[in-house]
């Protein structure tokens, strides 16, 4: 799918809304838009209910693709029971403004998706969206991508990067999904000089050196089978003992995936429903025998690092992190994945 | 003119909706009440719907919350009068409950006339006629409950 | 404010106590404000203690979020007592957890901290959005005065402050067994403005306030989790038979969890204001929980956390209660 080389052009920044207007009657945009102080990624019908001055979305734009609550069949119950597919959508989707963080973590979790099973939900809304990009000029304090070998102005993973140079976005397309996009309004773009390209580096590198928290881990590769070795150091007990036990940072971060599968019912028809759950609940890994393979916050606390950082890797060679610092500005207790992840490097096996 | 017609039609269809209402009435007075009321041939709305429980002080105030999310327009606990609790005080509890309950639940926009309750004795027959058709009737006017309600889109 | 001093001395005498296992207190947190819960076993660790107007979090919660895993044969219950620093909001909080028998007076010591209020982190980040090094935060008179790369800036308190703060009548923790420093006397009284002028409009308005907020909701219940007072064995969103609450996120069903947990703390709420502190979607949940608090005020002159003897505002009455609405 990827192009090989990529082609470059500018949009006018006079020119987003129009492009915004053209593109509207085919897809449907979802766009950051601010509520209450905090950006959502929201269905838009005209350029202007959008803002583009943010730093990240509240709630990552996994939440597109992964429904929270996701219909997956009804049925009715009584003498005739029948069991009805849920309609999938066939809308085609355009996800505006992405970071490059967030649109990684699709492709981190896509695996869990296709791997041992074609999961429906899920692929028909990804292979359906288009992921426009916006590269992050201004990182926030708990950005730490750079960390995960992201970059906040990486063009992989999406199909299109929209970069603001100034008065102008430097446009790169790194698919034939992007290409189609822009071909159908290529009045719209300009091909790209070089001095724009240097333009789009020089802001990178910017927003690169903004980044100024880091895992203080020297090879990723090394830390990962280092957590081998840790398992049962009392370290993961002193972090566990201030966690609450919410599902903030699970619910927030953009590679949690797990969810669990529910029947809700009336007295003659159901449905069975599938939500985001979260890890860090005592219920999660509740057997029905009563019994708990993971009692304690302890368990739970570091079973949440460890499938980041080594149990993904080893399935499916990524780190299931990518840096965009949700789980750290929501905890209300301050338990930091760069502190735990660099003290946890620090830990004599 | 228009205008006249359409208040009008949506009298009429006010008229027309007929609630579903909920009763929890207690066992040992408010049921009893109620049974008075049928045995001694009383007409009233067959709107309600009765659950007996033990005592009001049973009533766990998602019961009412829940009625509501189910499909009731409206909830009618029942409890003995002040003093004449089977158990001594559950419908004093219960009294407490509910007050908090009505004030919070008009606090987010529900209306708390749809959550009301009444004393019934076991000889009150007459009475809980009454109170069931004045209950009824309000909700009536209140129309179908636009809130809570489960959509269950499926 | 506090003397650390004092503190980490006070701390340090506790944790050489033999009948003592453990204090919980405040460190500093990992960047900018944060401030983070730290537990000390020992008094080395004792050092690391910090109390400052940025120590929001109400500790009270790890009180009851102690695991207790089954004891192996042989072995013996540890009833050793754990400190805890409290601040007025919190003390409270501890209070209405011995009221309703959840813990023993003696398997607690308590430092209390004369509050003077604390900071509101959404407040502060907001005006330093960028401030990833710890910042010194001191308080001088109407003002705090940061110091920001070797800077000191003056703010004037009541930009930074909680709102629960500005209207605090008990600074001053109810309960302590040493209290560090002099006792803060409130002149304040809470008004209830917010709550008051919400309750007066149209239904219609109030619905539409509320039915936005609970949209945003994603049920991960942090409000629950951070709450001292939500310490059921299993709470009502996770019991499964009878399922009162369904998992699926809607309208309807947020609406009933954040109506039930607010209802499950009426005349329990300390009003630490921790839930809304911790919610990630910023939904107001103080104006829910104030509103109860106002109401069994003025319905059954309850004040939740305050005396120790009286008995839960739920499992008493007064015969001449309120029956205005009952038919």
């Amino acid at each position: 799918m990827k192009v090989s080389t990529m082609e470059k052009y500018i949009l006018l920044k006079n020119k987003l809304p129009e492009w915004i207007n053209m593109i509207t009657p085919t897809y449907t945009i979802f766009a950051p838009v601010k509520e209450e102080d905090l950006v959502f990624f929201k269905p838009i019908t005209k350029p202007s209910e959008m803002t583009l001055a943010y730093s990240n979305a509240i709630v990552p734009p996994k939440a597109q693709m992964f429904h929270q609550t996701e219909t997956m069949f009804t049925f009715t119950q009584g003498k005739n029971i029948r069991v009805n597919p849920a309609s999938l959508p066939d809308e085609k989707i355009v996800v505006f403004g992405i970071r490059p963080c967030d649109a990684k973590s699709l492709s981190i979790i896509d695996p869990v998706f296709t791997n041992d099973f074609e999961d429906p939900y899920y692929l028909t809304k990804r292979k359906n969206a288009i992921l426009v990009g916006l590269s992050c000029n201004q990182p926030t304090v708990n950005c730490f991508c750079t960390s995960l070998n992201g970059s906040p102005a990486s063009p992989e993973h999406l199909d299109i990067l929209l970069t603001d140079i100034g008065d102008k976005y430097y446009v790169e397309l790194n698919s034939e999904k992007g290409k189609q996009l822009v071909e159908k309004t290529k009045k719209l773009f300009t091909p790209a000089t070089d001095a724009d390209s240097k333009k789009k580096k020089d802001v990178e590198k910017k927003a690169v050196d903004a980044i100024t928290r880091q895992m203080k881990i020297n090879n990723v590769d090394a830390f990962v089978k280092k957590l081998d070795t840790i398992f049962d150091a009392p370290y993961w007990k002193t972090i566990a003992m201030k966690c609450l036990g919410c599902g903030a940072c699970t619910y927030l971060c953009p590679t949690c995936h797990c969810f669990d599968i529910q029947d809700e019912t009336t007295l003659d028809k159901g449905a069975r429903i599938r939500v985001w759950d979260s890890c860090m609940r005592p219920e999660y890994t509740l057997h029905a025998s009563g019994h708990n393979p993971r009692p304690e916050r302890m368990n739970r606390v570091r079973n949440r690092v460890y499938h980041k950082y080594n149990y993904y890797p080893k399935n499916h060679q990524m780190i299931a992190c990518v840096g965009c610092g949700r789980c750290i500005d929501n905890c209300p207790v301050n338990i930091d994945i760069i502190d735990v992840i660099t003290k946890a490097g620090e830990v004599k096996p | 003119m228009m205008q006249t017609t359409q208040v009008e039609v949506k009298k009429k269809m006010k008229k027309d909706f007929e609630p579903n209402i909920i009763g929890f009435l207690c066992n040992w007075c408010s049921y009893a009440g109620a049974d008075l009321a049928g045995t001694s041939r009383m007409q009233y709305p067959p709107n309600l719907k009765v659950i007996r429980v033990m005592c009001s002080g049973r009533i766990n105030p998602i019961f009412v919350i829940n009625a509501l999310q189910q499909g009731a327009d409206g909830v009618l606990i029942g409890g003995c009068h002040p003093g004449d609790c089977h158990y001594e005080r559950g419908n004093y509890l219960a009294r407490r409950r509910y007050a908090i309950l009505r004030e919070l639940l008009d606090y987010v926009g529900i209306d708390p006339r749809r959550v009301r309750m009444t004393w019934v004795s076991a000889s009150e027959g007459k009475k809980f006629a009454d109170v069931v058709k004045e209950v009824t009737d309000e909700i009536r006017e209140l129309g179908p409950i636009q809130q809570l309600k489960r959509e269950n889109t499926w | 404010m506090v003397n650390e001093k004092q503190l980490r001395d006070e701390v340090k005498k506790l944790v050489s106590r033999d009948d003592v296992k453990y204090v919980i207190g405040y460190e500093q947190g990992t960047y900018g404000f944060q401030v983070t819960p730290s537990f000390a076993f020992t008094p080395e660790e004792a050092e690391r203690f910090i109390f400052s107007p940025l120590c929001a979090n109400n500790l009270s919660v790890y009180l009851m979020l102690e695991e207790k895993p089954p004891l192996r044969k042989g072995e013996k219950e540890d009833t050793r007592k754990v400190g805890l620093v409290v601040k007025g909001c919190d003390a409270r909080a501890v209070v209405q957890i011995l009221q309703e028998k959840g813990l023993k007076r003696e398997s607690l010591v308590i430092i209390g901290v004369p509050c003077t209020g604390v900071i509101d982190p959404k407040k502060i980040t907001v005006k330093f959005p960028h401030q990833i090094k710890p910042v010194d935060v001191r308080e001088e008179g109407n003002h705090y005065v940061l110091t920001i790369n070797g800077k000191n800036q003056k703010i004037p308190k009541d930009e930074l402050l909680f709102e629960k703060c500005k209207q605090c009548e008990y600074p001053t923790p109810v309960i302590h067994d040493v209290l560090l420093g002099d006792e803060v006397k409130s002149t304040k009284k809470e008004e209830y403005k917010e709550i008051k002028t919400l309750e007066k409009k149209a239904l219609k308005e109030k619905w539409e306030f509320w039915s936005k907020a609970f949209d945003r909701c994603i049920r991960c219940y942090a409000c629950r989790n951070v709450c001292p007072l939500c310490y059921c064995k299993e709470c009502i969103v996770d019991q499964l038979s009878p399922q009162w609450i369904y998992r699926s996120v809607n309208r309807s069903e947020n609406t009933v969890w954040n109506l039930i947990r607010a209802y499950h703390l009426a005349g329990r709420c300390s009003g630490c204001g921790e839930c809304e502190r911790a919610c990630p979607m910023n939904i107001p949940l103080t104006m829910l929980n104030k509103k109860i608090e106002k109401d069994i005020k003025e319905l059954f002159q309850y004040v939740a956390g305050v005396n120790l003897e009286e008995k839960p505002l739920l499992a008493m009455f007064k015969p001449n209660d309120t029956e205005d609405t009952i038919l």
